[in-house]
């Protein structure tokens, strides 16, 4: 009983757990930052560390050690609240997901609602945070994030429940097990909803094609204009897991999870896959221009929610 | 930790363009700022170093104190340019303050303390100049310039 309890406070602090994320956190970063480098024809970090490995980890002890400034407009619980927020809410999130074998660390029948309504109270956080920070730019991006919640929200949730019908259970980790068991991965079966899912998480991570809330060449730095020192640090390294947490869901929901393919552990596969993700969303990421917000609305409500519904009425008649 | 990771604000003072057009060129593939760990961000409030151009004008000075006391200690500041190191060929117009030197003297006078200052001189400064500001900060490269005061005889 006591060795039990001390795994799995081990596992939830070291392995699958918070060390282990946030490390995979930094990680993702500098590969993104990396890969969309060599798109761009250009180097990337290269001093820190082995190949610049350990640019975002440097930025992260950096932003540490700035000064704190709380704006005299801010709304001073909302202010401190947000970023803690923003890297809490995905970290939980990433401990539904299962990563090293067929159970998540903590799972339990419907955890895909729970994994929904962590999204959408993350983009509220970002409202909250840049409505009462206190600044024009701010609250420019932080209406724009609400804006954009609008047009994404329903093709989100349609894309990922589409996967829990075949498996017919709501738990994620009986899902990826069922499409690793079976050899049924989502991206063959459902291949419009894995579509709809990458655009609506681009959205959601507001990466290049939407990322209307922190345009930097319209409106400074959207709804993070006002953080600085260790809010800052947060929000980024937030932003890093939530990028995770997006490649995860891909590849649990889509790709069939974490499998044992001959004598490779399963931890192993579901890294692989998890880089493939990430590597097609920062190749989306570097391919596109920023949309405009009406552009947006129109065109998630024109074109992806149709597309999204026609992919549900397939499964429907299928299964 | 300032030197693994810096990150700039682009601050232009009524300048001509010509230094910012060379900043871009820092930035832009082929220079590649980032294998530094350069970053260019939108609010000075992200900001470790401000690149500071022109010269300064009376319409722009409230705007650039308000910019330099939003950056979060510690902070630093390169001037760009010939202008921005001593007004350049404006140093005596009643249009402009006349370079970083008279500036600070104002922000001392408003009780702003003046965050340390590096001078890269040029009309325009070339690219690898300005990288090799940047460098200096890493203690990649060392000074190469002597203060020296011109005097109107």
């Amino acid at each position: 009983m006591v060795s039990e309890a001390l795994s799995f406070i081990l596992q939830l602090l070291i392995f699958p757990g918070f060390l282990f994320i946030i490390c995979l956190a930094f990680f993702s970063e500098w590969v993104l930052r990396k890969f969309v480098a060599r798109i761009q024809n250009r180097m990337g970090p290269t001093y820190t560390g082995s190949g610049g490995i350990l640019q975002p980890f440097a930025d992260f002890i950096k932003l540490l050690g700035k000064e704190d400034i709380v704006p005299a407009f801010a709304e001073r619980t909302y202010f401190t609240l947000t970023p803690l927020l923003c890297l809490t809410l995905p970290l939980t999130a990433l401990f539904i997901l299962p990563m090293t074998g067929h159970r998540a660390l903590i799972s339990f029948e419907g955890d895909l609602i729970f994994l929904a309504f962590i999204f959408t109270t993350l983009t509220i956080m970002v409202f909250l945070g840049g409505f009462l920070s206190g600044s024009v730019f701010s609250m420019v991006g932080g209406v724009r994030a609400a804006t954009q919640l609008l047009g994404y929200e329903i093709p989100f949730l349609l894309a990922l429940f589409g996967p829990a019908i075949p498996a017919s259970s709501l738990s994620i980790s009986k899902i990826s097990t069922w499409q690793a068991q079976n050899n049924a991965w989502g991206l063959w079966t459902q291949p419009i909803g894995f579509g709809v899912l990458v655009i609506c998480l681009l959205a959601e991570l507001e990466l290049l094609p939407f990322d209307i809330p922190e345009a930097e060449t319209e409106i400074v730095a959207g709804w993070n204009v006002e953080f600085t020192g260790r809010r800052l640090a947060l929000v980024r390294l937030g932003r890093d897991v939530e990028l995770v947490l997006a490649s995860t869901i891909l590849a649990d929901l889509y790709l069939g999870g974490p499998q044992q393919v001959w004598i490779i552990p399963p931890i192993i596969i579901f890294l692989a896959k998890m880089f493939a993700c990430l590597l097609l969303i920062g190749y989306l990421k570097t391919l596109f221009a920023r949309f405009r917000i009406d552009q947006v609305l129109s065109g998630m409500w024109k074109y992806v929610i149709p597309a999204a519904m026609i992919q549900f009425i397939i499964l429907k008649l299928i299964w | 930790m300032i030197k693994k990771s810096i990150w700039i604000y682009h601050l232009n003072t009524g300048g001509c363009n010509g230094c910012d057009i060379e900043i871009i060129d820092v930035l832009t593939p082929f220079h590649d700022a980032e294998r530094l760990g350069v970053k260019l961000v939108g609010s000075p409030r992200h900001a470790d170093v401000i690149l500071l151009t022109g010269p300064i004008t009376r319409q722009s000075m409230e705007k650039a104190i308000n910019a330099i006391t939003a950056a979060p200690d510690p902070k630093f500041i390169v001037a760009i340019g010939s202008c921005a190191c001593g007004g350049g060929i404006w140093y005596d117009s009643y249009a402009t303050v006349g370079g970083i030197e008279a500036f600070y003297k104002i922000l001392r006078e408003r009780g702003v303390k003046p965050p340390k200052v590096i001078y890269v001189p040029g009309c325009p400064p070339r690219p690898e100049a300005i990288l090799h500001a940047l460098a200096y900060f890493k203690g990649l490269a060392s000074k190469k310039i002597k203060k020296r005061v011109f005097v109107e005889k």
